[in-house]
């Protein structure tokens, strides 16, 4: 059964980064640290909602090709100020986050998403839904990352938790991995068991 | 023993089991042969085709202006993208139609920006890597790990969607464990 696209549905149901895969290389590398993920969640919600609203006044007249180009170009120049804004705010994690940090400019979201997704939306929807979607990455960034950095360093935000049992391979690239994919696998688990419950009680309900 | 060495060093600076840089784009090569030589290929040009103008924006760009790399190198896969396209499209004819949904998914794709930025980072470490020749050899070297990461995905690619692994974990999720075990593995021989 086949429901109606909800504007919340970025945030469980579509899941940027767990359902649909988006964006996931900073939060497997990046995203081991509570610190580095803030920085990243700044600099994705900042980049993908200027980016996307500034995108969607692209004219459809323009060929598709060279729409994409635009809409990468406009997220470039919206990376220069918040890059600006981010060497005050995180000095330390922009060091640390490195090419991921530009590389949040060209995602997937913005560049093929906004075609597919957000302008097929009236504006107040579209921002709406946007909203909705960058919450579902920082969440999955935010609890990723203080998972990982809790079980890989034994520390939550840079603070001794007391914990002795690491798993420093939490912290590596394959971590993040294997993370990631268990993280994804229970994400889908939980949304199957809800999806079934409420067709369940919708038939209970006629 | 030589080969053996190049394909260690290869998997040592994988761009997808090192960085996890274009594995959404990995599981939809994976899914076929064909769109697997498809998008490997195209990946490959540009990113051996990026790095080399790279070279150039980085020569000319001057230091106080760094913030400015990111617009340069997206204007120059634009073009890459524009010129690839037309390309295609007096060449292949009727196929163009086929053709041109890889050079969509390959031209704004993580795995390209994140080989050129990774490309001049390394010649910023290292002045022996800052020729033009070294650039363009590590982005087909990252185009070749591209392709290297896409077979090692597709040996597996279905027993990992078949219907002996748990729904919840049949597909992306199992591909990603996949790849962790790999990723680690390669880890091990750095």
């Amino acid at each position: 059964m086949n429901r109606k696209p909800s504007v919340f549905d970025g945030l469980l149901g579509d899941n940027t980064v767990l359902s649909s895969l988006m964006v996931i290389s900073p939060v497997i590398v990046c995203g081991n640290t509570l610190r580095s993920a803030l920085a990243l969640m700044y600099a994705f919600s900042a980049i993908t909602m200027l980016s996307v609203l500034i995108s969607s006044f692209v004219p459809r007249k323009i060929p598709y090709a060279v729409r994409i180009i635009v809409y990468a170009v406009i997220s470039s120049l919206v990376y220069i100020p918040v890059r600006l804004a981010a060497q005050n705010f995180y000095p330390d994690s922009i060091e640390q986050i490195g090419i991921y940090f530009p590389l949040l400019a060209v995602n997937s979201l913005i560049v093929f998403q906004t075609e597919a997704k957000f302008f097929r939306m009236k504006r107040i929807r579209m921002i709406g839904s946007l909203v909705f979607y960058i919450l579902g990455f920082d969440a999955v960034m935010l609890v990723t990352a203080f998972l990982r950095e809790l079980l890989a360093y034994g520390t939550i935000n840079s603070k001794m938790t007391g914990i002795t049992v690491l798993t420093g391979g939490l912290a590596q690239p394959f971590g993040g991995f294997i993370f990631l994919g268990l993280m994804c696998g229970v994400y889908r688990w939980i949304r199957s068991a809800f999806v079934q419950t409420r067709s369940e009680a919708d038939v209970s309900d006629k | 023993m030589y080969l053996i060495n190049e394909l260690i060093a290869l998997l040592a600076v994988n761009l997808i089991l090192m960085q996890a840089l274009g594995t959404s784009t990995l599981f939809i090569a994976a899914d076929n042969r064909r769109n697997l030589v498809g998008t490997a290929l195209v990946i490959t040009f540009f990113t051996t085709a990026g790095s080399a103008a790279a070279y150039g924006i980085n020569s000319a760009l001057p230091e106080k202006y760094s913030d400015l790399t990111l617009l340069f190198y997206t204007l120059t896969v634009g073009i890459l993208y524009l010129l690839l396209l037309t390309l295609m499209y007096f060449i292949s004819g009727e196929k163009f139609r086929d053709i041109r949904k890889y050079i969509h998914v390959s031209a704004f794709n993580c795995a390209v920006m994140g080989t050129l930025f990774t490309v001049s980072g390394n010649a910023a470490e290292n002045a022996e890597l800052n020729t033009f020749c070294s650039f363009v050899w590590a982005g087909a070297k990252a185009g070749i790990g591209f392709i290297i990461a896409a077979l090692i995905l597709t040996a597996a690619y279905r027993k990992l969607n078949s219907a002996k692994v748990p729904a919840s974990f049949r597909g992306f999720p199992a591909m990603l464990v996949y790849l962790g075990i790999i990723s680690m593995a390669v880890y091990s021989l750095k």
